[in-house]
């Protein structure tokens, strides 16, 4: 196999590791911090997509989606948790996957029913269009308008140049901002660090005196929010169905127990992981379709905390 | 003189034999009683193999505890076996369900060992994981030949019993048999001591295992009969009608039985079936009544149902009762991952009674 | 006391990382008494308990029960040989009536670790039923017996669920801090109840804190600090160890 072809693959497992992290990072902030299993994340996908494609093919601008629609999702993360999630803290787990699910199959269904079942076309935006090229050496490049015009990223040790497409790598660059910015929230201010410690130990903060389910409201909220970011930059890809909501969920949910639930570096780590499985067995097709699952099987019954997990949570 | 343990036994004896005998009643009723609310004599036999596969499940997840999202793998493969013996073997099902039987018995001992190893959420995705696992098998390029991949699996045989045609009115009567069957079957696991420590483990796994008993058997147990469930029901679904979905293989089958059973009330095995009726007749006759937002509809109950209602409609029944004087506890949780009280469709009366419940 | 010991630790040690939980312990309970491990927090009492039960894997040294090891038994098999626990926090069934939550016990008892016998009815006659009632009788619970478990007091859910290990038919109660969290009223009940037990012959190992239900139940105390055992006898002559003293800095509650 050439330099180019892994290379590929490689940026290829990076953008389809870019989606699930996105989803299975605000999976994994929300089981972590409130303990709840949210199985109706993929639907707030979904919601975003559908708001995304709405703004941007009715009002004209791509750029307003991106600009409003992730904030929407916070309202709607922040409604669901103070009008429904939080009375379901003291419940089972199991409880909390069934009403979560129950939310996701409603929401489903009214997608659907506002927009049909069919996909909704989303066309990329014309400064999304395209390729990018990445060269090894600016002489490699073709002297076609095409490719001149192109954003161009140098890459030395490819053999030279690579097209791929300019909305991909985007998103890898969006999620990578994403990562950093909640990073940076989580690290950097006294949010973060009121909710690391409710991470760790929430007893410990409600004996402090800390009110921790305050927050909760906003935690469930910037998760919400990622998952529009996900929603509004995955939907071109992904197409914009009702079915998208679940579609998205399960793998979302593989990586977050591959990495260890309540983990969100462990997340990262096998949403990566697991885009790179996906893109390496491309060529295996029957291989490609199952490796999600067989990884999160074998994975699951070698370390069953997952990755970085930490030990004894929901073992 | 008489021996009050013995008349105790009696009593018992006699309240499940009336149980046993309404039921089956009501059930081979169905196609005279379900047309008079809108519904239709085929609607009859898929409640009907619809409740065999959720009175499996409320073993699983009403006796024992655990919610699998990936019960659609046994009915699944179940249907499918059955579909390539009827197409490609023979159109006799004495041949087909065994064969299909077999098929998901060793799935299922290969499934649940491996993912009963593992309890609450992660179970649940696990068995999520091996569902779909199975789902893009089968719709792969390998498989495709003999899974007719995404059309489904389609064929001309009719399928019979023996030189009886398979068909209408004769599948119903088919179905109702095993139904009953396995009614009987699931009543006598709950009411024997086998059944008393599938629902001590639901209470407390870690008492259990210090009082020594191999919690894991017990488990496997409970999920491979279970599965044997699903399986004839998927079976029983191909007989019905000779076609393979793919869908039978997907997470939104999983989710549907786990609907019924929660919305029906787990733990109580009727609870189940109700949901699994409700359920179909919402999607069978309410749709044509309100339309395609029909699993809108039945969703919002579900939710409504999960976050009010716990104990599902038995619960509602019962609370009820409660208005009117008799003694019946509402539950708390649907399914407890910590102990919970247990709730019953029949009073928990401080006397003697059927120790089982 | 020349009674065969019912079960023999022999230079047992366990480590959790560079952590040495227990060092070298060495215990010899004797058949029909009861025997008391008492040690300040940390000492490692959980651990020794956990390796008894076969929840821990010792890293060296052994441990002999009714003469056969317990070497890679599974806990499940190591309780069907005649072990019961009992835990800090009652451990019983809250959802169901007390008759079935010592049935349960019993069945186990009757049937083994495993068994599928559906088609046996669990019904006013079945010999686990009257086991339960039986034991029921004999920790004065009888009363209650169709009550929820759910619904006792701390008090009588630690009846239950030793009427549960009585139904187990265990020759060795392990007792784990039987009386933590309990009114001096139910502490002393509890005492009672378990000297009640103790004449029927059984072997007890009690972990505790509290030294007036140590002084008023153990016939033999051993004394675990920092992972070893420093001192064993009689409650006298402990009481009087100044090593003991020391390990606890400051002594014991009276």
């Amino acid at each position: 196999m050439d330099v180019n072809a892994i290379f590929l693959q490689v940026v290829t497992g990076l953008q389809s590791g870019a989606l699930y992290a996105l989803v299975a990072l605000g999976l994994s902030l929300i089981f972590g911090t409130l303990g709840v299993v949210n199985f109706a994340h993929g639907a707030l996908y979904a919601i975003a997509a559908y708001a995304a494609v709405v703004i941007s093919t009715n009002v004209g601008s791509f750029l307003l989606a991106i600009v409003v629609v992730p904030p929407i999702l916070f309202l709607v993360g922040i409604v669901l948790e103070r009008g429904l999630i939080r009375y379901f803290y003291d419940r089972p787990h199991t409880d909390q996957i069934l009403v979560t699910f129950g939310l996701a199959l409603v929401i489903e269904e009214t997608l659907k029913w506002i927009f049909g079942a069919n996909n909704v076309p989303f066309a990329l935006p014309e400064w999304g269009q395209g390729q990018t090229i990445f060269y090894s050496a600016i002489d490699k490049i073709p002297p076609v308008p095409i490719f001149q015009e192109a954003p161009q990223i140098w890459m030395p040790f490819i053999d030279g140049f690579i097209a791929y497409p300019t909305w991909r790598l985007l998103l890898v660059v969006v999620s990578l901002v994403t990562v950093l910015g909640l990073f940076a929230l989580l690290q950097f201010t006294r949010f973060g660090l009121v909710v690391r410690a409710g991470m760790r130990d929430p007893q410990m903060l409600r004996f402090l005196g800390i009110n921790i389910t305050q927050r909760f409201a906003i935690v469930f909220g910037i998760g919400a929010m990622i998952a529009g970011i996900a929603g509004v930059f995955g939907g071109p890809i992904t197409q914009v169905a009702p079915t998208v909501a679940m579609e998205l969920l399960v793998p979302s949910f593989l990586v977050v127990v591959i990495g260890g639930m309540g983990s969100m570096p462990g997340a990262l780590i096998a949403a990566v992981l697991l885009g790179l499985c996906l893109s390496f067995s491309a060529e295996v097709s029957w291989l490609q379709q199952i490796i999600i699952y067989l990884v999160a099987v074998v994975v699951l019954l070698v370390r069953p905390r997952g990755l970085l997990g930490k030990k004894g949570v929901a073992e | 003189m008489s021996n009050p343990i013995q008349d105790t036994r009696q009593n018992t004896r006699m309240r499940e034999f009336v149980l046993i005998v309404s039921f089956a009643v009501i059930v081979i009723l169905g196609p005279f009683w379900l047309p008079v609310i809108g519904g239709y004599e085929a609607l009859a036999t898929k409640i009907v193999i619809w409740c065999i596969f959720a009175l499996g499940f409320d073993i699983l997840l009403g006796f024992t505890g655990y919610l699998s999202f990936g019960h659609a793998a046994f009915f699944g493969i179940s249907a499918y076996v059955t579909g390539v013996m009827l197409r490609d073997v023979s159109g006799e099902i004495l041949i087909a369900m065994p064969a299909a039987f077999a098929a998901s018995l060793i799935a299922a001992v290969f499934i649940g060992f491996i993912t009963l190893r593992r309890t609450g959420i992660y179970f649940a995705i696990l068995t999520l994981a091996f569902a779909q696992m199975l789902h893009a098998a089968a719709l792969s390029s390998i498989l495709q030949k003999w899974t007719g991949g995404d059309n489904g699996l389609t064929m001309d045989t009719k399928p019979s019993l023996l030189g009886l045609e398979m068909q209408g009115l004769t599948v119903f009567y088919f179905s109702s048999i095993f139904l009953i069957i396995m009614f009987v079957i699931a009543r006598q696991i709950r009411r024997s001591s086998f059944g008393l420590m599938l629902r001590a483990i639901k209470e407390n796994p870690m008492r259990m295992e210090y009082t020594g008993v191999n919690v894991q058997a017990y488990k496997l147990s409970a999920f491979v009969i279970s599965a044997m469930y699903a399986g004839l029901a998927g079976s029983l679904m191909v007989i019905y009608e000779p076609y393979v979905a793919t869908k039978f293989l997907n997470w939104t089958t999983s989710g549907e039985v786990v609907i019924m059973s929660v919305m029906g009330g787990v733990n109580t095995l009727i609870g189940p079936m109700i949901g699994a009726t409700f359920m179909l007749y919402f999607e069978n006759v309410v749709q044509g009544v309100i339309g395609e937002q029909w699993k809108l509809v039945l969703g919002l109950i579900f939710v409504l149902v999960v976050i009010f209602l716990p104990g599902g409609f038995m619960d509602g029944f019962n609370r009820i009762r409660r208005l009117f004087g008799t003694k019946a506890d509402p539950r708390r949780h649907n399914v407890p991952d910590k102990p919970q009280r247990a709730s019953d469709i029949y009073d928990r009366k401080n006397t003697a009674g059927d120790y089982a419940d | 006391m020349d009674a065969k010991p019912l079960l023999e630790v022999r230079g047992v040690s366990k480590s959790f990382g560079g952590l040495k939980a227990l060092n070298d312990v060495n215990l010899s309970i004797a058949e029909g008494t009861t025997h008391a491990i008492i040690g300040p927090n940390g000492a490692g009492k959980s651990t020794l308990l956990n390796c008894l039960i076969g929840l821990l894997h010792v890293d060296s040294g052994s441990v002999t029960f009714d003469g056969k090891p317990l070497k890679g038994v599974k806990p499940y098999e190591i309780i069907q040989r005649g072990i019961a626990r009992v835990f800090q926090t009652p451990q019983i069934f809250p959802g169901m009536s007390l008759m079935q939550n010592v049935a349960i016990a019993a069945l186990a008892r009757q049937d083994g670790k495993f068994k599928v016998n559906p088609h046996i009815t669990l019904d006013a006659g079945h010999p686990a039923m009257e086991q339960a009632e039986y034991n029921l009788q004999r920790v004065g619970l009888a009363d209650f017996r169709y009550g929820d478990a759910e619904h006792l007091s701390r008090g009588d859910k630690r009846r239950l669920e030793l009427a549960i290990c009585l139904a187990a038919e265990a020759k060795l109660l392990l007792l784990d801090e039987p009386t933590a969290g309990m009114s001096r009223h139910d502490t002393n009940r509890t005492i009672d109840l378990l000297k009640e037990i103790a004449e029927t012959g059984i072997t007890k190992v009690v972990i505790e804190h509290d030294m007036h239900v140590v002084f008023s139940l153990a016939k033999r105390i051993s004394v675990l600090a920092q992972g070893a055992i420093i001192a064993e006898g009689a409650p006298e002559e402990v009481r009087g160890n100044p090593k003991v003293r020391e390990a606890y800095l400051g002594g014991s509650h009276e």
